[in-house]
């Protein structure tokens, strides 16, 4: 059956070190354990996890819920948000099935995008790759005041902030994560009809503000 | 900050997040819940529950227009006093989770809702963690294939999955639920696993989120239902505006439609349309169109080109993803019959759905023809007797061992003209009989009595021979020996043999014929 594929493209730079990067790692695990209580979930949700810093990687390749493992990841070094942005491209081409004349193809993937900073990188002509696939949605997070929102912005229309990058507003972005990737699975196959922008997702905590 | 008020619902301080709101119904009457700032959140409604958790306050976050708001109330008084409030009024109570009342605060409209059932929450879940002990037994836990896999690392306990005679009576319940809101008129417009609850362990079922119902003259409620679920006619119109004539909106075939899927799902862990055939390139143009315009049954007899591609699916939706080894054929002749009804003559014709009504009795006259699998290990531990001269269970494939009496019914259509009813009745060890199956004026309904639901004979294997003894039957007869076979004495089951149940109006004589000799 099709897949619903979900992209976390996670800043893991040195200014995440600490207090940050242990709450999104902590982050990850309390979204696979929410989105493993819901079935439309496990039926559909394929997670990946990219990280950048100096350089970007992608960590879990895309994974049912089921079998999801989360690694370790630490923080260091420069934020080349361009090369995550040029990866996560090139993931969905190579992991994101077609529909072909022989095979039902996945949803549209959706993107999840976390840094703390400004990037170091020509991002911009990452960007432009970016733009060429097609996503359901993406939502990019500015957490805490090193982060551009309004650069963000140009990378998608759906921007949240997090005013401080500390572990509780961190859990808070991806309780309402997970949240949204469980209404998305729900929603996706309502008629065809796909979530397509923030108003359609579940309210976000207090904690985030919408960049509008 | 929401630690705190979470804490602080918990401890002795839990008074002061209680709120109080009125009844917009019963003038004075009002209801407490418990706000500790984060309800929880449905589609469309903020959710609190009482201070003892017997009942919930749901807030719809929009505003309610005068159209809903009069549909909310003519749901929580004139049908809920038609539905609970006359004679056999229990038996549905338990059949849905109906709102008792209509509440009003700072312009928000809620409901007052009754708290689920205690069994509808997983006592252990998952076989291998605690993930969703306490959770709630949404239906779609067991109406795929994936949760039920052994090798499956989420699959659900053992103990939570009941045997698959358990489904037949869930799907009896939910077809007898939707019979009752149609035949007050009514349509649930949103069927599906998500707003029936089901628990396997005691064979229930309860239909929720009623408040979406569909009420005669007044407009329906703006949602189109739950994919996987919702009608192709709605599907293939849902394009046009909303007061398009030619609109397809939710109602009593939409229902029929959402029924049969729920049955197909509950028996065989799969969903009836969705198959390997590819009809856009364009993914949702593709979903569209094979669930609404061009859906066509993944089981169809002669257009196999939506047959399931199992090296496209997932390997643990097997074994029940394999139509060629679990065809649904195996649910037994009368509901192969209603599933060609709904999946092909139906399935773009609305008013060729079998209703509820059908579903139900092709249910249970299907329970009558089970046969208990002697291998302790089968995981379904019932199957459908196949009417084969080698009868064997379709899921484990052990062979029955010994003689099968198969008892084929007959009513009086004229004095000395008896007629087949297309019911039979397959014994086993230890099988009962009901008045139902002595008298054809008995039906088997929720209006049963207790007294009629009171065995008044049973099947047994006994010194090596079948038979049957009579506990309540005043006018029992073997025709065949033209002998009478009073209260506290039994009968030889051999093949051949004519018994009249009862000499009442309306009794019938069954017929015996031995299988597997």
């Amino acid at each position: 059956m099709r897949r619903l594929p979900v992209y976390l493209l996670l800043d893991t730079s040195g200014s995440m070190t600490g207090e940050p990067i242990e709450a999104v790692k902590n982050g990850v695990q309390v979204m696979i354990s929410s989105l493993r209580q819901n079935p439309q979930a496990i039926e559909t949700a394929f997670i990946s996890i990219i990280t950048f810093d100096s350089t970007a990687r992608q960590v879990v390749p895309l994974t049912d819920l089921a079998s999801f493992q989360m690694v370790d990841i630490k923080a260091s070094g420069t934020t080349a948000l361009g090369e995550g942005l040029k990866l996560v491209a090139t993931c969905i081409d190579s992991e994101v099935t077609k529909t072909t004349a022989e095979q039902k193809g996945d949803w549209k993937p959706l993107v999840f995008i976390m840094t703390d900073g400004i990037p170091t990188d020509d991002w911009q002509s990452g960007l432009e790759e970016y733009k060429k696939r097609k996503t359901a949605y993406t939502v990019a997070c500015a957490a805490g005041s090193g982060a551009d929102a309004n650069l963000l912005k140009q990378i998608t229309e759906n921007v949240v902030s997090l005013d401080t990058a500390d572990s509780n507003s961190i859990s808070k972005f991806f309780t309402w994560v997970s949240a949204s990737i469980g209404v998305t699975s729900t929603r996706i196959e309502d008629a065809g009809k796909e979530v397509s922008g923030l108003g359609e997702l579940p309210p976000p905590p207090s904690e985030l503000n919408i960049v509008t | 900050m929401s630690y705190l008020s979470n804490f602080t619902s918990n401890t002795s301080h839990r008074a002061t997040n209680i709120k109080l709101v009125s009844s917009i119904i019963n003038t004075g009457k009002t209801y407490e819940y418990v706000d500790n700032g984060e309800p929880m959140r449905g589609g469309m409604k903020d959710v609190y529950f009482g201070p003892d958790k017997s009942y919930v306050v749901a807030f719809y976050r929009d505003k309610q227009d005068y159209n809903s708001r009069e549909r909310l109330k003519k749901l929580v008084t004139q049908y809920y006093d038609s539905f609970f409030n006359r004679e056999g009024g229990d038996y549905f109570k338990e059949l849905y989770c109906w709102p008792t009342d209509m509440v009003e605060a700072d312009g928000k409209v809620g409901l007052i809702v009754p708290a689920y059932n205690k069994n509808y929450f997983f006592k252990k879940g998952y076989a291998a963690s605690d993930g969703i002990k306490g959770k709630e037994k949404e239906g779609l836990w067991f109406a795929s294939a994936k949760f039920r896999n052994q090798n499956f690392s989420l699959r659900l306990d053992k103990s939570e999955l009941g045997n698959w005679l358990s489904y037949f009576q869930i799907c009896v319940k939910i077809a007898r639920g939707v019979k009752r809101l149609h035949a007050a008129g009514l349509a649930h417009s949103d069927l599906s696993y998500k707003n029936v609850l089901i628990d396997p362990v005691t064979r229930s079922a309860t239909i929720i989120d009623i408040d979406g119902l569909v009420v005669p003259g007044l407009y329906p409620p703006d949602v189109i239902g739950t994919a996987d679920f919702i009608a192709p006619e709605v599907l293939a119109t849902k394009h046009l505006d909303i007061r398009d004539p030619n609109r397809k909106h939710a109602n009593r075939t939409t229902d029929l439609h959402a029924l049969a899927v729920m049955i197909y799902m509950y028996l065989l862990y799969r969903h009836p349309l969705k198959g390997g055939k590819v009809n856009s390139l364009d993914t949702e143009q593709d979903d569209l169109l094979s669930m609404g315009k061009k859906a066509l049954f993944i089981e169809h007899p002669t257009d196999t080109s939506n047959r399931p591609k199992l090296d496209q699916g997932s390997k643990y939706a097997l074994p029940w993803a394999d139509v060629n080894k679990l065809p649904y054929t195996i649910t037994g002749p009368y509901l192969k019959d209603l599933f060609n009804q709904a999946f092909i003559t139906g399935l773009h014709n609305p008013n060729l759905r079998p209703n509820a009504d059908a579903w139900e009795q092709a249910l249970l006259k299907t329970t009558d023809l089970m046969q208990p699998c002697s291998n302790p290990q089968c995981d379904q531990q019932w199957f459908v007797f196949d009417n084969t001269a080698s009868p064997k269970c379709p899921f484990c494939g052990t062979p029955v061992k010994g003689t099968l009496p198969v008892l084929d019914l007959y009513y009086q259509f004229k004095p000395t003209i008896w007629k087949p009813e297309n019911h039979r009745l397959m014994v086993y060890n230890n099988q009962y009989l009901f008045q139902w199956h002595v008298n054809r004026n008995v039906v088997r309904n929720e209006k049963l009595t207790a007294a009629q639901k009171v065995p008044v004979g049973y099947f047994t294997f006994y010194n090596g021979k079948w038979v049957l003894v009579n506990q309540k039957l005043t006018s029992l007869k073997d025709l065949t020996e033209n002998k009478e076979i009073p209260i506290g004495t039994m009968v030889d089951i051999t093949d051949g043999k004519r018994l009249l149940l009862s000499n009442e109006e309306g009794g019938r004589v069954v017929v015996v014929t031995m299988a597997n000799k």
